[in-house]
């Protein structure tokens, strides 16, 4: 068996809501560990929908200097039908150098989908996170998201991540993140921090919710034509 | 005149039916018209007809009844059912929608159990399109399309309904093929199949051997003949599964 | 049971979700569905949510099946619908017609991917032809295009009232785009709001007893003669034609002095419309008009435009190589105003390539 010898490595993945903004957040955080000069993979387990997730904005995250695992149009081509296949680097993605950013897809499975990653329920350093927005409507509502989070499977926090694209409001991302906390807290889970669009980044009253917040730029509004 | 007597789920405005002399179609929709009054649910039956000559049975009974496509009943019912499954619905057809056109949803419907029944006629070719081969055309048997007979190497062999109907069902379905020469048989098939899908047990399917002697060509006897001699012998009467009891051979 | 919309407030939604949270609100009762790419989500968040609320869910075993389930469901008194795109909408294109044929409320919702054959899974505008005019009919049919996801939610609630109100098939034509993109919306429930909803009732399976006050129902698609059929199809033309004033949906911007008059439908009239407001603040005086129902089509309208404006140009964009276009010059015969086209077949098209596209024509 290949050794990797990298014992402070970050292994994380994002799990949650379809389109509760686990592309985005995966996409920050890989974003955040390169900064530190890191050397971190980016890999699209979107399994449901690949040709509509990282693919279109895969070539400017490698600029960025990510090693990105997703497929490509090339790859794509005579996929015709494909909604749902498994990238055969992803399934090896641990065995990347470095820190390894996991971009879980939705789907019945929940947390199960890193069954398909060799070695991650193995992996000493896996942390999984769940990204809740509080404006999906599956998890609109206290008990709502409690249901939902029980039904992925193995969770190690949480991501508060509500908005509403281009019509958030700083009122919106308290209201909805107070009432995400309130739930991990109810279910025993640390909130990592909540993520909040940086157009808001002169604002420091999302303290108040007791919670680490992180500024994020947006990437996924690029990814659709 | 003394006419015949006739089921009360008849509908007499429509009647003399349409259909041929010495067609097999009325001794099958008497038994059926027959097996609807005896358990008494007229009133809730939905009855689909396919196109062909199983259209001429459309407006046939007092029950409510609807057109379809060719090979699309099956679909039609299992939507009904669906939709409302306190209402009894019949699915009619012949073999070139059961077997040929509308294969894959009798197929499916028959795997999902899908809580109807399927009444489905074989008289060895199309009949109102001008008598073609259908799929349970004999070897050998001459048809529009097969001027020089049934030949299997190129068209292969005639479907066999109830056996595939019944290998590919699960519990709760019953399947039986019946023949208008046993006319008692045929009608206890029916009613079963009907008794079935009353009780919710699963799908119900009966194949009706049948007579065409408009395409066969054929005089009373010679029909008689090919039906008992030919169809009988190449595809074997009786019940397949039947979760009411024991199959009878 | 719980209440299908449970807050009021925006929610942040893909076009498919929209889709079937509309259709859980409008009330619908059971969807027949089989799976192809971009519509997927639709039944995968029906399922997720029909059982929470007491509604049914059949996986058929292909297009045409699910098409007929919903003619046999519909018939039998519940409001039904389908989803699907692409190939799929050419197999329902049988049933489908039986619909029109039998004046069945059927609802279906499109998401238009790449074609012919199998194409792309990913976006088009290239099923307008088969969605407006499909089958052996005569398009005796109402299509709505959406162009937003508030339109997704807000049209399939008022298909089910169209098609239960009028008894013509109606449609939700989106594309693959629309599907996928996540964007705000107002969900809500439509009697809370104030929506009568149309009660749906049935034509087979009917209380009473037979022949003791009921007769029994025979409904038929198929005549003997070609003069049965002609009284049928005439029938339904003229109720088509009678009741297309009150169906009829359009919009229309910066018209009324407008030098240049650019045609758009569903998702590509976003394009247009930021491409007029581009153009206008550019000192070129164009003006927007969208129909909302290809058909019936604004035919009227859009030939009042034309006159109002004074308009010396018109431009018809579209992810077609001109289905949209046929149907635009089908209802305005006899206009003499030339028409240019930009014609962008299973791609995107941004305000940008409107913007120049005019600017080479004017």
């Amino acid at each position: 068996m290949l050794v990797v010898n990298q014992a402070e490595r970050v292994v994380e993945a994002f799990i949650g809501e379809y389109a509760s903004g686990k592309s985005e957040i995966a996409i920050n955080r890989a974003v955040e560990l390169k900064r530190q000069g890191r050397k971190v993979t980016l890999v699209d387990l979107d399994t449901v929908e690949p040709f509509y997730t990282l693919r279109p904005i895969k070539r400017k995250l490698e600029d960025m200097g990510l090693e990105v695992i997703s497929q490509t149009r090339e790859d794509a081509f005579g996929l015709g039908e494909t909604g749902a296949m498994l990238n055969p680097r992803a399934r090896w993605a641990l065995f990347n150098e470095g820190d390894i950013i996991l971009d879980v897809g939705y789907g019945v499975y929940g947390a199960r989908t890193l069954n398909l990653v060799e070695g991650a329920y193995e992996s000493p350093h896996l942390r999984i996170i769940a990204v809740i927005n509080y404006t999906r409507p599956m998890t609109g509502s206290l008990s709502r998201i409690k249901e939902y989070i029980k039904e992925l499977g193995r969770v190690d926090a949480v991501v508060a991540n509500t908005h509403l694209g281009d019509e958030t409001t700083p009122l919106l991302i308290k209201e909805g993140n107070k009432v995400i906390i309130k739930a991990a807290h109810e279910l025993g889970l640390p909130v990592d921090y909540m993520a909040v669009d940086k157009r808001f980044a002169d604002r420091d009253d999302f303290k108040d919710l007791g919670v680490k917040v992180k500024f994020i730029e947006r990437y996924m509004p690029s990814a659709m034509w | 005149m003394v006419l015949p007597a006739t089921p009360k789920s008849w509908y007499l405005p429509t009647k003399p039916h349409k259909f041929c002399p010495g067609c097999g179609h009325g001794i099958v929709l008497k038994a059926l018209g027959e097996a609807i009054d005896e358990l008494g649910i007229q009133d809730k039956t939905v009855f689909g007809c396919d196109i062909g000559c199983s259209l001429l049975s459309w407006n046939f009974f007092a029950c409510d009844s609807i057109q379809t496509h060719h090979g699309r009943t099956t679909p039609v019912m299992v939507g009904i059912k669906r939709a409302r499954p306190e209402l009894i619905t019949i699915g009619y057809m012949g073999d070139g929608g059961g077997y040929s056109i509308g294969s894959q949803h009798l197929l499916n419907a028959a795997v999902r159990n899908e809580k109807i029944t399927v009444i489905l006629v074989n008289n060895t070719n199309y009949g109102m399109t001008g008598g073609q081969m259908a799929p349970t055309t004999l070897p050998g048997q001459k048809t529009e399309t097969t001027p020089y007979g049934r030949d299997p190497e190129i068209t292969g062999y005639p479907t066999k309904g109830p056996e595939f109907v019944a290998a590919l069902t699960s519990d709760g379905a019953y399947v039986a093929r019946g023949t208008v020469s046993k006319y008692k048989q045929l009608k206890r098939f029916i009613k079963n199949a009907l008794q079935n899908q009353i009780e919710g047990n699963g799908f119900s399917f009966v194949e009706a051997l049948s007579t065409c002697p408009t395409n066969w060509r054929t005089n009373a006897q010679q029909t008689w003949s090919f039906l008992e001699d030919e169809m009988e012998k190449y595809f074997p009467v009786g019940e397949f599964k039947s979760p009411l009891g024991k199959g009878e051979k | 049971m719980q209440k299908v919309i449970e807050k009021a407030g925006k929610a942040f939604l893909t076009g498919n979700e929209a889709a079937a949270w509309a259709a859980l609100a409008a009330g619908a009762e059971i969807m027949f569905g089989y799976p192809i790419t971009p519509q997927n989500e639709i039944m995968h968040y029906w399922t997720r949510l029909a059982p929470k609320y007491g509604r049914g869910f059949l996986q058929t075993e292909d297009e045409i099946s699910a098409g007929f389930t919903v003619c046999g469901a519909v018939q039998a008194g519940k409001k039904a619908f389908t989803a699907t795109a692409g190939p799929g909408n050419t197999l329902m294109q049988e049933p489908f017609s039986m619909a029109e044929a039998m004046r069945l409320p059927l609802v279906a919702i499109i998401q238009q991917r790449g074609g012919p054959s199998s194409g792309t899974v990913i976006y088009s505008q290239q099923e307008v032809t088969l969605t407006t005019f499909g089958g052996n009919g005569e398009g005796h049919r109402i299509v709505y295009s959406t162009a937003s996801h508030q339109e997704i939610y807000d049209y399939v609630i008022k298909a089910f009232n169209t098609a239960w109100k009028y008894r013509f098939p109606t449609f939700v034509l989106g594309d693959g785009y629309q599907a996928k993109m996540r964007e705000p919306l107002v969900m809500y429930d439509p009697e809370e709001k104030g929506m009568e909803m149309v009660k749906p009732y049935p034509l087979v399976g009917l209380e009473g007893k037979i022949g003791e006050g009921r007769e029994p129902q025979h409904l038929c698609n198929i005549y003997s003669m070609e003069e049965e059929l002609y009284e049928v199809v005439m029938k339904f033309a003229a109720e088509y034609e009678a009741i297309a004033p009150e169906v009829v949906e359009y919009e229309e911007k910066n018209c009324d002095d407008a030098e240049i008059l650019i045609l758009a439908h569903g998702v590509v009239s976003r394009a247009a419309d930021d491409a007029v407001k581009a153009l206008r603040a550019q000192g070129i005086k164009a003006g927007y008009f969208r129909p909302i129902t290809l058909r019936p089509f604004p035919g009227r309208q859009l030939r009042e435009v034309i006159a109002k404006s004074g308009a010396k140009k018109m431009l018809i964009a579209e992810s077609a190589y001109g289905q949209f276009d046929r149907l635009v010059k089908q209802e305005i015969y006899g206009e003499t105003i030339p028409i240019y086209n930009l014609f962008m077949p299973g791609v995107g098209i941004i305000d940008y390539d409107i913007v120049n596209k005019v600017k080479s024509i004017l």
